[in-house]
């Protein structure tokens, strides 16, 4: 992701535009990088994420923009890996808030802007004389993440409002089903579907958005070999299928047990979809995002949180991708994208996240369908979701 | 960028009237970024001339400092989208710009997402500008996400489609490997309005798939698409000669990978193919002393020895089958 961001490819949004990252160059590449250990690492991760929130290197200033997705890499991380003594959960939860937009009154919610987090300072500027947002940067990707942040530090989400943050995310929702991320216009495709679910789901309520138009959408994503593209028509990706099946699965569309059902009576092909997923896993051990591409550690969660919602994940070959997954483990802490890379955020909170599927016993457990710590307390992954919804 | 941009931008005669808006990071940032400072003076200025929307000559050159330092950024790109509009400035310029910026990185949904805005606005007549520039992305990078999805929005809304199969040929020619050639190859003959839709190319494509497949059959993009061929015609999937024939002729090969062969033989049995003799005794060749009957049975033994990875699934497959063969 992004690609950028997917990182490169997702990222940009963490899932989302630098998921693509797995294209993406990592200009800190070098090949002088030590081997890895044999085994999770958890206290060099520790200080890793430790000096990243203090302070980020210049080097993500160009992902300046995504600094709440770049914050949320390092909050959850922490709080995967059991720290979250770490943080200064109010000093957190403040700053996080002070992102949020607000309509200065309920007509200008008709005017079609998104009433939600900015990404970053840089996008947020004071309010006029009339205490309205000349400039309101409200995106999808940062409102998910803003919301993944406060959740996962105990913040109670019932404090926010989300009316006029779900009243307004209807604005992006396009005929097609599909969302665009910011109202003053974006691409639209599968990333921006999934984060108005989690959205929804973690806010509890799915007023905000169609989700039998959004069904269609992503239903018309997947592609000839079983895998989704990120738009209808575009090749099947590991960061487009998460999304698609992560969506399907928090809207109540389709269940743990899709692979049991009579394959006929489900909206999509599971068979193949499991086929594909399954052949993902490279001979070295490690998960492609596409067919015929390198391993790359985010896929090891893309992919391997799919097997598991669709209840696929025991064919995975857990220690061939372990080892694949260590040789990304960096001796200063963090992952990389490939063997022998240097890390940075996105691959390691998504090392984080494919080590927390494998079970490791020094992380915390996956809710895979949100991408985050698994916090039944604190209502993540509190009823597998998609069944609690106001609307 | 010329040399201009080495002078800071609080030096430069053209923004003294200008007041940086410094962005106020409050007392207690969380994930403060060490900024370098020419970031930092680049972006300030650009938030004073955003948010007093001066939609000038120098705001738009201001955008383009601000890109190159951060070309994610959807803000920096929206504005600059109003300051085109205000200017009436040359689009076909814009896109000379778009390609220099891609130049230094092109894995961007925002640059991607501003050059269609700018395709969209010229209309038809760039069309074949469109499908060259993802072109010459695609010469250096034939898997670029971006640029495929480009590519065929370019082709649905301004249109093209003329030579695209051959060019889907060449790149296959050059790397057989390549999905996304693979996809787009599907894409043209699904879609295309010169060609009549799937069921009109299927003698020709699997004729073409069958080639590819038995020059490389470990290559998993060519079986895909071969069954892809048959999408929504399982009756002709498993009645066509073709398939099960390609199947034979690579299982009775010593010297390649057998696993889609088998993967895809395993599938037809499933969906219904009465196996012969030929079938039989070419997977019992494989398959050496086990004592299975049931041929789709057997055939799953022979794929958790031949793709260990994935030999749960397999043994879970044949937990399934419920085919008497």
């Amino acid at each position: 992701m992004s690609e950028t961001v997917v990182h490169g490819e997702a990222i940009e949004w963490s899932e989302e535009e630098e998921e693509d990252s797995d294209d993406s160059e990592e200009e800190y590449t070098s090949p002088s990088q030590p081997l890895s250990s044999a085994n999770f690492d958890k206290d060099r991760h520790l200080v890793y994420l430790q000096m990243m929130y203090e302070l980020l290197p210049y080097h993500y200033q160009s992902q300046e923009i995504n600094r709440l997705t770049l914050a949320h890499f390092i909050i959850c991380g922490l709080h995967f890996l059991g720290a979250t003594d770490r943080v200064d959960k109010d000093e957190v939860a403040n700053w996080v808030l002070s992102f949020q937009a607000f309509p200065s009154n309920r007509a200008s919610l008709k005017k079609g802007e998104f009433y939600g987090f900015y990404g970053s300072r840089s996008s947020q500027f004071p309010i006029d004389e009339n205490g309205d947002l000349t400039h309101n940067n409200s995106h999808l990707a940062s409102t998910y993440c803003a919301l993944a942040i406060l959740k996962v530090t105990g913040h109670d989400l019932a404090t926010i409002d989300s009316e006029s943050l779900l009243l307004s995310m209807k604005n992006l929702q396009q005929d097609d089903g599909s969302f665009m991320p910011i109202h003053t216009g974006g691409e639209t495709d599968l990333r921006f579907v999934y984060c108005a679910a989690a959205i929804s789901e973690m806010l509890g309520d799915w007023s905000g958005m169609d989700k039998e138009k959004a069904k269609n959408y992503i239903l018309n994503c997947q592609s000839y070999d079983g895998g989704f593209g990120l738009i209808p028509g575009s090749e099947s990706h590991g960061g487009g299928t998460y999304c698609a099946i992560a969506s399907l699965r928090l809207m109540g569309f389709i269940g743990v047990d899709l692979l049991s059902n009579d394959s006929s009576s489900s909206i999509l092909d599971p068979s193949l979809l499991l086929n594909w997923s399954l052949q993902r896993q490279a001979s070295d051990g490690g998960f492609q995002g596409r067919t015929n591409k390198q391993s790359d550690t985010c896929y090891a969660f893309w992919i391997g949180a799919v097997l598991k919602l669709i209840g696929g994940d025991a064919f995975i070959d857990k220690v061939a991708l372990r080892q694949f997954l260590l040789s990304c483990q960096s001796k200063y802490g963090g992952f990389s994208k490939f063997p022998g890379a240097l890390p940075d955020l996105y691959h390691s909170y998504y090392g984080y996240t494919a080590f927390s599927l494998l079970e490791e016993p020094e992380l915390s457990p996956l809710c895979p369908e949100l991408g985050l710590p698994l916090l039944t307390s604190l209502g993540i992954c509190k009823g597998g979701g998609g069944n609690h919804q106001k609307s | 960028m010329d040399s201009v941009a080495t002078v800071p931008l609080s030096e430069r005669p053209e923004w003294s009237d200008v007041v940086p808006l410094t962005q106020d990071d409050g007392p207690n940032p969380v994930v403060p970024i060490a900024y370098k400072e020419d970031f930092r003076e680049t972006m300030d200025y650009f938030r004073a001339i955003y948010n007093a929307d001066e939609r000038s000559p120098r705001a738009l050159r201001l955008t383009e400092e601000a890109l190159r330092l951060n070309s994610g950024n959807y803000t920096v790109w929206h504005f600059r989208r109003l300051v085109l509009e205000e200017l009436e400035h040359d689009l076909y310029e814009e896109m000379n710009f778009i390609e220099s910026i891609a130049e230094d990185n092109s894995k961007n949904y925002q640059l991607w997402h501003h050059r269609r805005w700018v395709a969209d606005k010229l209309g038809p007549e760039v069309a074949g500008k469109e499908l060259d520039f993802t072109r010459r992305v695609l010469s250096l990078d034939a898997k670029h996400y971006h640029a495929w999805s480009h590519r065929q929005w370019a082709l649905q809304a301004l249109g093209g489609w003329e030579n695209e199969l051959d060019y889907c040929h060449e790149l296959l020619e050059a790397d057989v490997f390549n999905n996304s050639a693979w996809n787009q190859r599907y894409y043209v003959i699904t879609r295309s309005p010169f060609l009549g839709g799937l069921e009109a190319m299927r003698e020709s494509e699997v004729s073409y798939t069958v080639k590819a497949i038995l020059a490389n059959p470990g290559n998993e993009s060519s079986w895909r698409y071969l069954k892809a061929l048959y999408k929504d015609g399982t009756k002709s999937w498993i009645s066509d000669p073709s398939v099960s024939s390609v199947c034979l002729k690579v299982l009775s090969r010593t010297d390649c990978f057998h696993g889609f062969a088998l993967s895809t033989l395993l599938d037809l049995l499933c969906d219904g193919l009465r196996p012969t003799n030929e079938h039989r005794d070419s997977v019992k060749a494989l398959a050496g002393e086990e004592p299975e009957t049931n041929l789709a049975n057997l055939v799953c033994t022979v794929l958790c020895r031949v793709d260990p990875i994935r030999a749960n699934y397999w043994a879970w497959r044949k937990s399934k089958i419920t085919v008497a063969i």
